[in-house]
């Protein structure tokens, strides 16, 4: 993990008028972002964008989506006793709280990437969730841990790089259908680039409490309609939870 | 007009002319714990709400069950957000209209939800947005 640079007097320069730019006008052309320091590409990969990722562009989630047979988590004892007892309606998504990674990159919604000199930002359209990804070079804070974690990210050649650790536990904290949960201890890596109009993603998730290797998917979103903003979610807590009392529970 | 039969075991339905519902399996949850999807029930009604938000839209219908018991069924459909990109408004359906639904009956005995359903006014012409 390489987080920390030493910037160049010229790097601080290009930042500064990036910046100004940015306040000026609030429109950045990713491409034309100078790289922040030496070590940095002098062009950024251009990811930003709205893009789809429903139906259209891939299956859609669920048990075996995006974890197959073939790459689904190795589950030490801890995970498979919470699995065991775990009951859907606990989980957390029947009261509008949103799923985290690595479950939000593959819900079947739209997503905006925002990319800023310092950050980029990843936006979803399910439950208005905004990752930002420090590219600044700063540490997690201690004693700040969050749903989606806290992110640190970095150019590398034609990807960016997104690192995220400090998360929550959350009972269903791996996917929206498995019942696995994931710990403070998650970290979750993901590498973003372009294949032509396509934006791909191989997502790297590590949880020392509940997975014995580390496990992975990749995927891809395809360019939104012209035009698209993404839509308020508001998710509606009452709502969400209608369909609960149309389960039988696995616990009286 | 509003009648509602329950139907036990799975009924073959007539494609032509029927717009399937957004499936609510969609992202926010599996349809399988709640819903029986070896079963199909239908209910011909008058829609008396049409709840289009998120997670889940719902289309209330007033109908009735097997026994001529006036009953409310709910029908889940999926996230208004990705419904409003096909074409789905809050004014696609209004109360009073009357619908046709043929879907997936809920599971808990003495609840009337239903989801995957396919819609369609009573005499088969379709609903559309």
């Amino acid at each position: 993990m390489s987080r920390g640079h030493g910037a160049t007097r010229l790097g601080r320069a290009l930042r500064a008028v990036s910046a100004a730019t940015l306040l000026g006008a609030l429109v950045v052309t990713p491409n034309a972002l100078a790289a922040q320091n030496e070590e940095l590409p002098r062009v950024v990969p251009d990811v930003a964008g709205v893009w789809d990722g429903g139906g259209r562009v891939r299956p859609i989630n669920g048990p075996n989506q995006p974890w197959t047979p073939d790459n689904f988590p190795v589950l030490n004892e801890r995970a498979q006793a919470y699995q065991q007892v775990f009951d859907e309606a606990i989980a957390p998504k029947y009261d509008c709280v949103p799923s985290s990674s690595p479950a939000i990159q593959y819900d079947p919604y739209y997503m905006e990437v925002v990319q800023w000199p310092d950050r980029v930002l990843l936006r979803y359209e399910k439950d208005d969730q905004i990752r930002t990804v420090w590219l600044d070079g700063r540490e997690p804070p201690p004693n700040d841990y969050s749903i989606q974690g806290f992110s640190v990210g970095r150019y590398e050649g034609d990807a960016l790089i997104v690192e995220t650790s400090q998360f929550v536990f959350d009972i269903t904290g791996f996917d929206d259908y498995n019942g696995i949960p994931s710990s403070q201890l998650k970290t979750v890596t993901e590498r973003y680039w372009r294949e032509g109009d396509e934006l791909r993603m191989t997502l790297t998730v590590e949880d020392p409490l509940f997975l014995r290797e580390p496990a992975s998917y990749t995927t891809r979103w395809l360019r939104a309609p012209a035009g698209y903003k993404l839509n308020p979610y508001e998710c509606d807590a009452f709502d969400a939870r209608r369909a609960v009392r149309f389960m039988i529970p696995k616990y009286r | 007009m509003k009648r509602l039969v329950w139907i036990s075991s799975l009924v073959a339905v007539t494609a032509v002319g029927l717009v399937i519902a957004e499936r609510p399996a969609a992202a926010h949850h599996s349809s399988t714990p709640f819903y029986d999807d070896t079963q199909r029930v239908e209910a011909t009604g008058t829609v008396s709400r049409f709840i289009f938000r998120n997670p889940h839209s719902f289309i209330f219908i007033d109908g009735r069950n097997e026994a001529g018991e006036a009953v409310e069924w709910e029908v889940e459909m999926g996230a208004a957000v990705s419904m409003r990109r096909s074409g789905w408004t809050p004014e696609t359906i209004s109360a009073g209209d009357p619908i046709k639904a043929v879907g997936q009956p809920s599971r808990a005995p003495g609840t009337h939800g239903m989801c995957c359903a396919q819609l369609t006014r009573p005499d088969g012409s379709p609903i559309r947005p």
